[in-house]
């Protein structure tokens, strides 16, 4: 049965620290930077306020935000922290640290460009770099996803199985800063779907001395990221189940938490997508159909791990596919095109495939603009 | 309480045991083994890329018997607050946190992290172990390299005064803030225990012999620690916020007055990283000794 739930209106952002908020993490450390600063402010007010019995460890860098989850982590309790963009950066040895060290570490990423020059606005750049880094990628379409995602990103991540920190990504502004409307369910109904983090993935104890990451020689060494290689295959399953539990609670899905498609099943033109972009493009999708076109899409749920067999079923029963990036890698194409060619070539799907990079620095991507992208694809 | 070396000699179990990596003549393992050997049952270790990185030992075989996590170079005061904050928050402050790192990490890379635990207040020890040297890369100048020093980036000698760490832990009001020597292992180990008895962020400077950085000979690695102290090269004192007030430790103490030191050179002579040193890069060193001496004066 679908539990109670009340709409309200909210930023993604506040949909975030309401997420936060639920699953009652038991150490918080943050710095500010633009545009995640808002979720970390309101779990400082939630804990001043006596809502959030958490540790609230206000660092003096991203490098220590990240460390402090760090150490909170190895100590075995619940840990949040959340950055954008030159703050990703900046904790970039501690975010393969976290990876490598399957540390059970949940960091929203609001998705903000890089420098030079300095602008606030929203792309993939950031959270593309750490593609390798070991944490599960999710990129959200709106206020609600945020949400949810950010609650089903603890329960995958605490799994003792899977063992992977997860990074939940939302577009600056676009998400962080507008209202939308959140069906927000009752905080002991969220808590219950998560569940107390009282088995956890590691635990420092006196009793029993460990020492973590002391020097490893290449025969170890290699077969912890072999491990880590086969917990990415495994969270792809527990991806699908803990989705499908949140449906059984909540009633909402997103296909089935890996991919999201849009429209018919087979189309002239499918268009790939990641985040935003992915929501705007159904009603580019919609307008095309009414002036007669052929066009689908799926949207690219979980970047990491790459749901490589979704993508290739998606893509045998369709003809050819764009993928819009919002990030590009210099010297080659945009990352998801990259990924869903080489995918559908090893598959031996010969879907055709090609791709736009947009919306690099905050560029608006309106569904005009798709709708101009798909009408050119469909000519050629 | 005074520590005696009978009470060196008690421990709730062996902190280092065998199968260390350790060099021979190594102060930091020497120190390490009684100061965590004295706490061995409470003891949380974070340890930043260091010495301690690597003596730990490997594998299966890893001979530091308390919990111990390796971190980043500029990570580890941060990990230990993390780990201080998620003990807090589980009931189990009793245990102590401690980061036991080189020089490189809390003189250079790693300041900024540790000041920022400094000023949370985090209720963590950091003990700076100091070979004066990037001693694990192969012996590369560090922010407290002292004046004169040969080493592999300042193959002329080092010429910029040393960073003082501890002035700068006191200037950011840590708690408590001491400087030991692995020749004087009772008065360390007392500084250790008293500064674990507080409540906040507390900060040790301990000098310890390092023979291959040093290029010294390591069956004399306790004297020329030693040596360093009654040189006056490494004053001994232990500064409490609460009182505002420095003090000098007892084995250092009567090196406070310049008449009663031994020449520095007695202490460059026993250490090819001094070799070649001029009478102006000693005289330098000299007046850069008696700079500290004078800081720590001001608070007495």
């Amino acid at each position: 049965m679908v539990v109670k739930q009340e709409t309200k209106s909210m930023t993604g952002n506040d949909a975030c620290s309401y997420a936060a908020l639920f699953a009652k993490p038991d150490v918080i450390a943050a710095y500010p930077i633009t545009p995640q600063t808002t979720i970390v402010e309101n779990l400082s007010r939630f804990v001043d306020e006596g809502k959030l019995e958490a540790e609230f460890v206000i660092v003096e860098s991203e490098h220590s935000a990240l460390a402090a989850c760090m150490g909170a982590a190895w100590s075995g309790v619940r840990t949040f922290t959340a950055t954008s963009s030159q703050g990703l950066l900046y904790m970039a040895e501690n975010v393969f640290w976290t990876g490598y060290g399957r540390l059970p570490i949940i960091m929203p990423v609001v998705n903000r460009c890089l420098a030079p020059g300095w602008n606030i606005w929203p792309d993939y750049q950031d959270s593309m770099a750490f593609r390798d880094a070991g944490w599960i990628q999710m990129y959200t379409k709106n206020n609600q996803e945020v949400f949810d995602t950010t609650l089903q990103a603890f329960k995958i991540t605490e799994s003792k199985d899977i063992a992977l920190p997860s990074m939940p990504c939302l577009d600056g502004f676009v998400i962080s800063h507008t209202t939308g409307q959140v069906d927000l369910p009752d905080p002991e109904d969220a808590f219950e779907f998560v569940g107390p983090y009282d088995d956890p993935v590691i635990a420092l104890d006196v009793e029993n001395p460990w020492a973590y990451g002391s020097m490893t020689g290449p025969a170890q060494y290699s077969k912890n990221r072999r491990d880590l290689i086969v917990a990415m295959e495994r969270a792809k399953k527990k991806i699908v189940d803990v989705h499908k539990e949140f449906e059984e609670y909540f009633g909402r899905s997103y296909g089935n938490g890996l991919v999201e498609p849009y429209g018919d099943d087979e189309a002239d033109l499918t268009l790939v997508t990641l985040g935003t972009i992915g929501d705007e493009a159904h009603e580019a999708i919609d307008r095309l159909k009414a002036e007669g076109h052929s066009v689908n899409a799926l949207r690219v749920r979980t970047f990491r791990p790459f749901p490589i067999e979704d993508i290739v079923e998606f893509a045998k029963k369709n003809h050819k596919l764009v993928v819009i990036d919002r990030a590009a890698s210099f010297g080659h194409e945009g990352p998801l095109r990259i990924e869903v060619e080489a995918v559908l070539k090893r598959h031996n799907v010969d879907t055709s495939v090609s791709g736009k990079i947009m919306g690099l620095g905050g560029e608006d991507v309106p569904y005009s603009a798709i709708i101009d992208l798909a009408k050119k694809e469909l000519k050629e | 309480m005074p520590v005696t070396q009978k009470d060196l000699m008690i421990k709730p179990k062996d902190a280092l045991l065998k199968g260390h990596f350790a060099c021979a003549g190594c102060g930091s393992a020497l120190a390490f083994r009684h100061a965590i050997g004295s706490v061995a049952d409470k003891a949380v270790l974070v340890v930043p890329a260091s010495c301690a990185s690597v003596y730990q030992g490997s594998g299966k075989g890893v001979a530091f018997n308390v919990p111990t996590i390796n971190t980043a170079f500029a990570a580890s005061d941060a990990v230990a607050s993390g780990i201080s904050r998620a003990l807090k928050k589980k009931g189990k402050d009793d245990l102590k946190v401690i980061v036991w790192g080189g020089d490189g990490s809390a003189a250079d890379i790693g300041i900024a992290t540790e000041i920022g635990a400094c000023d949370r207040q985090e209720n963590i020890l950091h003990v700076m172990y100091s070979n004066n040297v990037y001693g694990n890369t192969g012996g590369q100048r560090s922010g407290d390299t002292m004046i004169g020093a040969r080493t592999t980036t300042t193959p002329k000698g080092n010429t910029t005064p040393r960073k003082m760490v501890p002035f700068i832990m006191m200037a950011n009001n840590a708690r408590y803030v001491a400087t030991a020597s692995s020749a004087y292992l009772e008065d360390f180990v007392e500084k250790f225990q008293k500064a674990l008895s507080f409540e906040g962020f507390k900060f040790i400077q301990i000098d310890i012999s390092c023979p291959p950085n040093w290029r010294s000979d390591s069956a004399l690695s306790i004297e020329i620690s030693r040596l360093g102290v009654q040189t006056g090269i490494w004053p001994l004192f232990e500064w409490d916020r609460e009182t505002n007030t420095a003090v000098l430790s007892r084995p250092g103490k009567k090196y406070g007055d310049k008449a009663n030191r031994k020449p520095i050179s007695d202490w460059t002579s026993l250490q090819g990283r001094f070799r070649g040193i001029t009478d102006e890069e000693l005289i330098a060193l000299e007046k850069d000794t008696e700079r500290q001496w004078n800081f720590i004066r001001k608070f007495m």
